[in-house]
């Protein structure tokens, strides 16, 4: 109640602002009609829509077809479509063929994708690099599927490396993106469904899913949450997660955003369902625990001791990397019996000649060792390493011999520096290195009880945290059937189920005896 | 927009607030003088005492490398105070930083002040501050506790909380002193029943001691020459109801440590004469206890019996009359005469006590409790007195693990 | 934003919220109180109080899964009627508020005289409550969450702590086996019934969970778990300060301030602080959830959510009256120990009664063999 006033009080001070904005209900109008058989009508409202001749990669080419003596035109972009096979395929027979016959199909080599005959429907074709074929007196329009986009090649993941495993990453075309699902699951249920997001630019998602696994009603509310974006234009998938979303503002992901396509489809094989956005060379799985932001796909592919030991590893670096500063200030400031007396008299040594408070001097070091990360990311790759090492060498070493920095504070921020970059999910990663900071904060305001109360605090948040309706930490709580591969994972042949959460349609993943 | 601008200004605010509070218990470390040992001695002044403070210099031995400082390891102040806990602001006056007790190790005593009735009382003023752990040692010493700190001079160790770290660490596990923590001390004392050992030290060198068995020292009388520190930690001191009434050896001590559960002294090193024929008179033994030991107790009479049994393992470390031990027989004598010795020792230990001291050594007492009901039963048997009446009996139960190397007759 | 579901809690989630709630007991000056009363028999007593809070906990339970999915309130206003329910679902809030005052408080008093000597108590008591205020806003679901995950590390915490405790205990110190009397200990056990209060005020969360079976027993794993958790606890105690048990205020603070893990890593105790303060968060957290609950039932409220931080703040009000750590332990904690047990267990007992001589059993049996 009370907040509403508050709203509607904020509401009174910051009013939605009014634009003058051009009206464009011609255009709409116009693409909602069919096109005519009149050849010069189609030719006049085509040129005008994609405003030919200043639209300079707008081709129009105007013929007669030979067979059928009439005349005809062809429009496509030429930046967009393979305009070697525009010429052979579709419009040398057409100009060629002189025996006479009533089907385009029959002259042209070319397979024709489909007829259409609303406007708005081929404006969307073209633009999407299909050429299509206007003859005069026929109250169709031929689509050929002529698409060829300049782009990357498949190549090696960067950001997810693992050291066994499949190497290749998704790129920026979205049919190589399907390919390579597709070749990993070989099942007709595989569903890739197309979706368009914005009516400006058109963005168009793909959802993949398998139909005999994914609970319609999640896969009916992921529909609906995109649905419900009112935007012009979404260019990137990242973008895309932020829309979908629950609670954009917080520090912690509740989507995965990977790059890994085998990671990808053992999603899918679980039932989640994935988002593929054409220009964007990742893919987003929905709906994502803490365990699916926690885990590697490493950790499958090691055998079960190898992977177990990475996964505690990182475990460890998850608490090193979150709590190694605010600790070292707890309890150098607030709970000096807590330290062993040779490591006490060390610090206490090391720390006469340094002229800040240690918090001082744990904030300097945190923000010198995230500005040297963030610079090594941006510098042009040949120089980045070095970057680097001047950075953490010359600089830790300097402040250390400059009394400005006690050696004991490099090394609790090298340790947890070092950590951080354990945990591979970008998003992850960012939460937990700002996190830490609120916890440095937390230690220098009250110590250990400060630092107990951020994370009871945190704790009471995070299991508050949904995921599309998932909850952050499911299946370990609230409790559902599932692999149980959360901190430590079995042997392969005892993952029998799907997890629970997502309410699959097939639960069991393996039957039969679990020896 | 609205939401994440609030939460930003109160994050700013939190941290504001985290960064410029240098109030309430936050205190950086470098600001603290930490005290390693505080002496305690009589006063000339009424109803106070003088308190010693022995502080470390955190800037000696802590550094790498370079940057080494030529300060002295550690400070040494001596001032008369009402108790120890207030003596800290007191010294502040001559210390340059907060006094802290958080690295408190050690607490002297000295014999005088050990044997003032108000000494318990005394003390008791450590449970109620809280930088005071209660594995914080006390001992006492023979001079002025004053005194004592500024003749201890480790040669090796000259870092402070080093040296007492060690020397009493391993002072215990040799069992020559007793584990005479403040915990011990209060439980004890609380307790009531029984009599506390608290390890005795010393920083005066006796001149003129005679040649004793292996341990049979007292504090400062072990003989040895050479460049060293003179500070000695061997024996005990014993108190009844919270003070100091005598003293024991470095043996005797070892040897209610042996006959102590509650302790955890590994083993030690003995000697047994040698029933052998020979000109070396005494065998070296190592001493280990298997278990805890087995008490029966009847208490039914006018003149208590208690039974000890005590479960040891025996080690050799020398065999002056290279006997033999692959024949039954000598390992028959030397079992008897092992047996025979360590009952001598272990009763004379507590007759000793039980005359002179009136009470037993360690917490004889918790081994009476289970043939009582009820408390108010116990308490009408009345332990102390009873105690004084009784007989003890100790059966060293033992079992030779290792004859040392099986040496053969020379010429054989 | 979201409205969050309330969403269901599952038994594991609720057993954790219960073995925190009540287990935590054996951390705070519960066994150096009972200390005092029947000295090295500290121990019997949690056993023998459940022995004897098991009849009317069992009757309640029994009584109250007669009405399919209703909380505890619903149940005393069906059977007492309106006006009567009223007034003694009024006493029970009364009762557990000032429990939860007096409570937070001794929390409070254990982190200010053992961690933070010179921070003003209502620096970190106000800190105590926001915390637990923001946790019970959440929802119990959260709650439960939270208490599940935390619950594995808390209780091998207090385990390790407990295990480095006996070498520095000697087991003889229980003995003799009765302390003053097999009497005075049934007293005692009878004074004490207020350990296993809290299970009488869980039985407002029966509609949160997924079934009243799953209620029934979560309930009683949780109980022999606290049982064996809070007698445990004080034996190790007992045996460790033997007669100065009684003296000694908080016995779970004074012993991880002793124990050490040799001479490398002398001090520990900020490591078992650290997960006993959360333990303690999600106690009053759960407190203040169920109370809100109270309240909101009793006055009508929907939103009950929204009570929780004025009654954080009025709770914090009420806590930060005493002024001094003894007033608290001695004459209000008494005051809370001596009304809480009799109170509750005779409340037990009437609903019990009124059920039956209303024939609500008979009503039930009727309705199954339909």
């Amino acid at each position: 109640m009370k907040k509403n006033i508050l709203v509607s009080l904020i509401k009174i001070f910051n009013k939605e602002p009014q634009f003058n904005e051009q009206s464009n209900a011609k255009i709409i109008y116009l693409k909602e009609r069919d096109i005519t058989g009149h050849y010069d009508q189609n030719l006049a409202t085509f040129k005008s829509i994609f405003s030919i001749p200043k639209n300079t990669d707008v081709k129009i080419r105007e013929f007669t077809i030979r067979a059928l003596k009439r005349r005809a035109f062809i429009l496509y972009i030429g930046t967009m479509v393979d305009s070697e096979k525009v010429q052979q395929s579709i419009l040398r027979p057409l100009i060629e063929n002189e025996r006479p016959t009533g089907k385009i199909q029959d002259i042209i080599s070319f397979p024709v994708e489909k007829t259409t005959t609303n406007i708005g429907d081929i404006i969307n074709n073209i633009t999407s690099g299909i050429t299509a074929l206007f003859i005069d007196g026929d109250r169709q329009c031929y689509i050929f599927e002529t698409t060829q986009v300049q782009g990357r090649s498949i190549e090696k993941s960067d950001n997810e490396v693992i050291v066994r495993g499949a190497k290749e990453s998704f790129n920026e075309r979205l049919a190589d993106n399907i390919g390579l699902i597709r070749k990993k699951i070989k099942n007709e249920n595989l569903i890739v469904e197309g979706l368009v997001v914005t009516k400006r630019s058109r963005n168009d998602i793909l959802l993949v899913y398998e139909k005999d696994l994914v609970n319609d009603e999640l896969l009916q509310k992921i529909k609906d949450r995109i649905h419900m974006i009112d935007a012009d234009s979404v260019i990137d998938l990242s973008i895309l997660e932020q829309y979908l979303e629950e609670r954009p503002r917080s520090l912690f992901p509740t989507i995965l955003n990977t790059e890994r396509p085998d990671r990808a489809v053992s999603f899918i094989e679980e039932g989640h369902i994935i988002l593929l956005m054409s220009n964007s060379p990742n893919c987003l799985v929905l709906p994502a625990t803490f365990w699916a932001l926690f885990h590697s796909p490493e950790d499958h592919y090691l055998r079960t001791p190898y992977g177990n030991f990475i996964r505690i590893l990182r475990f460890i670096a998850l608490f090193i990397s979150v709590f190694a500063s605010s600790f070292y200030i707890a309890i150098t400031n607030y709970h000096v019996g807590m330290i062993p007396p040779d490591l006490l008299m060390a610090f206490a040594g090391t720390r006469e000649r340094v002229p800040f408070p240690s918090i001082i001097e744990i904030l300097m070091m945190e923000l010198a060792f995230e500005l040297i990360r963030e610079a090594g990311l941006r510098v042009p790759s040949p120089i980045g390493p070095t970057i680097g090492i001047v950075g953490a060498l010359i600089l830790g070493q300097a402040a250390v011999q400059a009394n400005v920095i006690s050696p004991i504070v490099i090394i609790v921020i090298a340790l947890s520096g070092l950590s951080s970059f354990i945990i591979s999910d970008v998003s992850m990663n960012f939460a937990i290195r700002i996190s830490r900071f609120l916890f440095i904060f937390a230690a220098g305001f009250m110590g250990i009880y400060g630092l107990a109360a951020l994370v009871v605090s945190g704790l009471f948040y995070l299991v508050s945290l949904k995921s599309f309706e998932v909850p952050y930490f499911a299946p370990m709580t609230p409790r559902f059937f599932s692999a149980k591969d959360l901190i430590i994972r079995h042997v392969p042949i005892k993952e029998r189920f799907r997890p629970g959460y997502l309410k699959p349609k097939d639960m069991v993943k393996q039957r039969g005896d679990s020896n | 927009m609205q939401k994440t601008k609030i939460v930003c200004e109160i994050l700013l605010i939190f941290i504001l607030v985290s960064t410029l509070t240098g109030c309430w218990d936050r205190e950086e470390l470098e600001d603290r003088a930490y005290v390693i040992g505080i002496g305690l001695d009589r006063s000339k002044a009424k109803g106070k005492i003088k308190v010693t403070m022995l502080l470390a210099n955190p800037e000696v031995g802590s550094m790498q490398g370079g940057g080494g400082s030529i300060e002295k390891p550690r400070e040494i102040i001596s001032f008369d105070a009402n108790d120890f806990v207030t003596a800290k602001v007191t010294a502040n006056a001559i210390i340059s930083r907060k006094i802290s007790y958080d690295l408190l190790k050690i607490m002297v005593a000295s014999e005088d002040l050990a044997r003032q009735p108000l000494f318990y009382n005394l003390i008791n003023d450590a449970a109620y501050d809280k930088e005071i752990r209660m594995n914080v040692f006390l001992a006492v010493s023979e001079e002025k506790a004053s005194k004592y700190f500024l003749k201890n001079r480790p040669k090796m160790e000259t870092r402070p909380h080093k040296y007492f770290q060690y020397m009493i660490d391993h002072g215990i596990e040799n069992g020559l002193i007793p584990d005479s923590t403040l915990f011990r001390f209060f439980k004890t004392t609380e307790r009531g029943t029984d009599l506390f050992l608290t390890m005795n030290t010393t920083a005066t060198r006796k001149k003129d001691t005679k040649m004793k068995g292996e341990d049979e020292y007292y504090a400062g009388q072990v003989n040895a020459t050479g460049e060293f520190d003179d500070t000695q930690f061997i024996g005990s001191a014993v108190f009844k109801n919270g003070v100091m009434i005598g003293k024991l050896t470095g043996q005797e001590t070892s040897i209610a440590n042996t006959l102590d559960d509650t302790t955890n002294i590994s083993d030690f090193l003995a000697d047994i004469p040698n029933p052998f024929p020979g000109k070396r008179k005494s065998f070296a033994i190592r001493v280990m206890k298997r278990e805890h030991n087995k008490v029966k107790m009847d208490l039914k009479g006018p003149r208590p019996k208690i039974f000890i049994t005590l479960p040891l393992e025996f080690e050799f470390k020398s065999n002056p009359s290279m006997v033999d031990f692959s024949k039954k027989k000598n390992q028959a004598i030397i079992k008897k005469e092992i047996a025979r010795h360590f009952k001598e020792q272990f009763e004379g230990l507590l007759k000793k006590t039980q005359k002179q001291y009136r009470g037993a050594p360690y917490p004889l007492s918790f081994d009476a409790r289970k043939y009582f009901g009820t408390i108010q039963e116990y308490e009408r048997f009345n332990w102390n007195k009873s105690f004084l009446k009784a007989d003890i009996y100790v059966k060293p139960d033992v079992e030779i693990v290792d004859y040392g190397s099986l040496t053969k007759k020379a010429g054989n | 934003m979201m409205k969050q579901q309330p969403g269901k809690l599952g038994i594991r989630e609720y057993v954790s919220i219960t073995v925190l709630m009540v287990g935590s007991k054996a951390s705070e000056d519960t066994p150096s109180l009972l200390s005092i009363q029947v000295q090295n028999a500290a121990w019997m007593i949690p056993i023998l109080s459940a022995g004897l809070f098991f009849i009317p906990l069992f009757l309640l339970i029994k009584t109250i899964s007669l009405f399919h999915e209703k909380d505890l309130f619903s149940v005393i206003e069906k059977l007492f009627g309106k006006y009567i329910g009223f007034f003694v679902c009024l006493v029970i809030f009364a009762i557990s508020s000032f429990g939860i005052s007096v409570d937070s408080r001794t929390y409070t008093n254990i982190i200010r005289a053992y961690y933070f000597n010179t921070t003003p108590v209502l620096v970190l008591y106000g800190l105590f409550m926001a915390v637990c205020a923001y946790g019970a806003k959440r929802g119990i679901r959260n709650v439960g969450s939270v208490s599940y995950l935390l619950i594995f590390y808390t209780l091998l915490s207090l385990f390790i702590a407990l295990l480095l405790c006996t070498r520095e205990s000697n087991i003889q110190a229980i003995m003799p086996i009765w302390g003053p009397g097999k009497w005075e200990v049934l007293k005692g056990s009878l004074k004490n019934l207020s350990l296993y209060a809290d299970f009488f005020l869980l039985t407002m969360l029966v509609p949160y969970l997924r079934s009243s079976k799953e209620f029934r027993r979560g309930t009683w794993i949780a109980y022999i778990f606290t049982i064996i958790l809070t007698s445990a606890a004080t034996i190790v105690f007992v045996c460790m300060f033997d007669q100065s048990l009684g003296g000694i205020g908080y016995p779970f603070h004074s012993a991880i301030r002793y124990i050490s893990l040799g001479s490398y890593i002398p001090n520990l105790e900020i490591i078992f602080f650290v997960i006993w303060i959360m333990g303690a968060f999600i106690r009053f957290t759960a407190f203040l959830y169920i109370s809100a609950l109270m309240f909101g039932h009793l006055f009508k409220i929907k939103d009950f959510e929204y009570l929780i931080p004025p009654l954080a703040a009025v709770y914090l009000l009420i806590g930060a009256i005493p002024e001094t750590p003894i007033d608290v332990s001695l004459e209000w904690k008494s005051i809370v120990r001596m009304t809480a047990g009799p109170v509750f267990t005779a409340i037990s007992l009437i609903i019990w009664l009124a059920a039956l001589l209303k024939g609500e059993f008979k009503h039930a049996e009727n309705k199954n063999s339909m």
